[in-house]
């Protein structure tokens, strides 16, 4: 899986997943390595809102 | 030679008398007053004639003004100039020359001109400023900023003014609930003396300044931290004792702002490291403080309600900003949401597919079932084999040969006859 760079990016790149994954549009093998690939665009994004939202909370009690 | 000789009355008297016949007229004379004196009603002034270039006087005389003049002339003078008469000024009187056996010498001033004292007061004020523009002070204080929290106020007033007060009070009964920390620096705010008292205050001020400065620089020296040097530029600023300084007058009887019209005080206005707001009180033209100081408004009210507004911008600025970052950290939520959603799309997916996966391998498997040999020979069929290999047809046997034939509990083996 190529890591990508932006949130936008992971996110766009796991809807894709997951539509192909409704329409039936994975072979079975291949199935394993979507999903691998899914719940890693999953963590990802969720590290992602977790560190921004830690940065915000920072700037926030700064400006207090 | 004794007829000759005079009374100094009798002489007195013949200069009167010449001086009545060759200076019958009246004149118009312009003059500075080196000074002016009211008393009993009258007004005794002094005039002088400067040389332009050595300052030195060439002319000196005295005059008089009659109360019943006076009382007419000063108020209109003053109403025109915003000023009363006083040493210092230029001045054009309509004048008569008058001598007094025991009095000597007089001009007697019947009329003045105050349009001329205007223009002097003009001209003097345009020199001071090409003087301020070319020592480059001019626009020195409009560089500063007030700072964002100006809380911390030192107030050139005159201690018991009426625009002081309403300074305060304007100050402490914000809406905001704003707190303001005030210092007054007593000054004269009229007259002669403003130049002095008011650069005085300034001065104090400053003092006060440098005070909290060397006060940090000691503390920083003592402790031992290698960070000293940064430590000092932040405690600096932080530490600096006033935030602005505010210059006001306002409740005197008379509009006297000749005395903020002087280079001395301008200067030191214009270089005044601290932002510098005026609110001197008066419709006429600006005075040079107010155009070098850092900000004018015209009463004290409106420099409480400047440093008020001031505050309330950086408030707004705040709560806008807080509104900001709370509405991104709704992004934040809307996103995990989003989040959420596609998981559980995927996991829904995924069981879907394995789902159908698993049902189309159990119909296969059903399917196949319906092949298994062991089936039919459960239901009492048999499967005959040669050689390992299903018999179809009996001519695919002879005699002799062996065959085995296959049932539900087991094997029979036979030969064919």
């Amino acid at each position: 899986m190529n890591e990508p760079a932006k949130y936008e990016e992971a996110l766009a790149q796991l809807e894709t997943i997951v539509r192909k994954m409704e329409n039936n549009e994975y072979t079975i093998d291949e199935l394993t390595a979507q999903l691998k690939t899914a719940q890693q665009l999953i963590k990802l994004c969720r590290d992602k809102l977790t560190k921004t939202e830690a940065e915000l909370l920072e700037e926030q009690t700064k400006g207090q | 030679m004794s007829d000759n000789r005079y009374t100094l009355r009798q002489l007195n008297m013949r200069v009167r008398d010449a001086i009545e016949m060759q200076m019958p007229d009246e004149y118009w004379v312009e003059a500075e007053l080196s000074e002016c004196r009211e008393r009993s009603g009258h007004c005794y002034m002094e005039l002088i004639e400067k040389d332009e270039q050595t300052n030195t006087p060439v002319a000196r005389a005295s005059a008089k003004c009659w109360r019943q003049t006076w009382m007419v002339m000063q108020p209109h003078f003053e109403r025109v100039t915003g000023q009363p008469l006083h040493a210092g000024l230029k001045v054009l009187l309509r004048v008569y020359a008058q001598y007094h056996e025991a009095y000597g010498f007089s001009w007697i001033v019947t009329d003045i001109d105050p349009t001329y004292t205007i223009g002097d007061m003009a001209r003097k004020r345009q020199e001071i400023i090409r003087q301020l523009k070319e020592e480059g002070v001019f626009d020195l204080q409009r560089e500063l900023h007030i700072p964002l929290f100006a809380q911390r106020i030192a107030v050139i007033s005159a201690a018991g003014a009426a625009g002081y007060g309403d300074f305060c009070r304007q100050l402490e009964d914000n809406e905001y609930g704003f707190k303001f920390e005030v210092t007054l620096f007593p000054a004269i705010m009229q007259g002669e003396q403003v130049e002095k008292s008011i650069i005085d205050a300034l001065n104090q001020i400053y003092s006060v300044e440098c005070r909290t400065e060397s006060v940090e620089f000691a503390t920083a020296s003592e402790s031992e931290q290698p960070s000293v040097a940064v430590a000092n530029s932040t405690l600096y600023t932080l530490n600096s004792k006033f935030d602005c300084v505010v210059i006001i007058r306002g409740g005197g009887a008379t509009a006297d702002l000749s005395g903020f019209d002087t280079l001395a005080l301008a200067e030191n206005v214009a270089q005044f490291p601290i932002p510098i707001i005026t609110g001197i009180g008066h419709d006429r033209d600006e005075s040079i403080l107010d155009m070098v100081s850092n900000t004018r408004v015209k009463t004290p009210t409106a420099a409480a309600t400047l440093l008020i507004d001031n505050l309330r911008q950086v408030l707004e600025r705040l709560n806008n900003a807080q509104q900001r970052i709370s509405m991104a950290g709704h992004i934040i939520i809307d996103a995990r949401h989003r989040i959420e959603m596609l998981q559980q799309r995927l996991s829904t997916a995924i069981e879907r597919i394995m789902t159908n996966q698993k049902h189309r391998l159990s119909q296969i498997e059903l399917l196949l079932q319906g092949y298994d040999p062991q089936l039919l020979l459960r239901r009492g069929y048999s499967i005959t084999l040669h050689h390992g290999h299903a018999v179809r047809d009996p001519q695919q046997l002879k005699a002799g040969d062996e065959i085995e034939t296959r049932v539900e509990k087991g094997t029979i083996k036979s030969i064919v006859r």
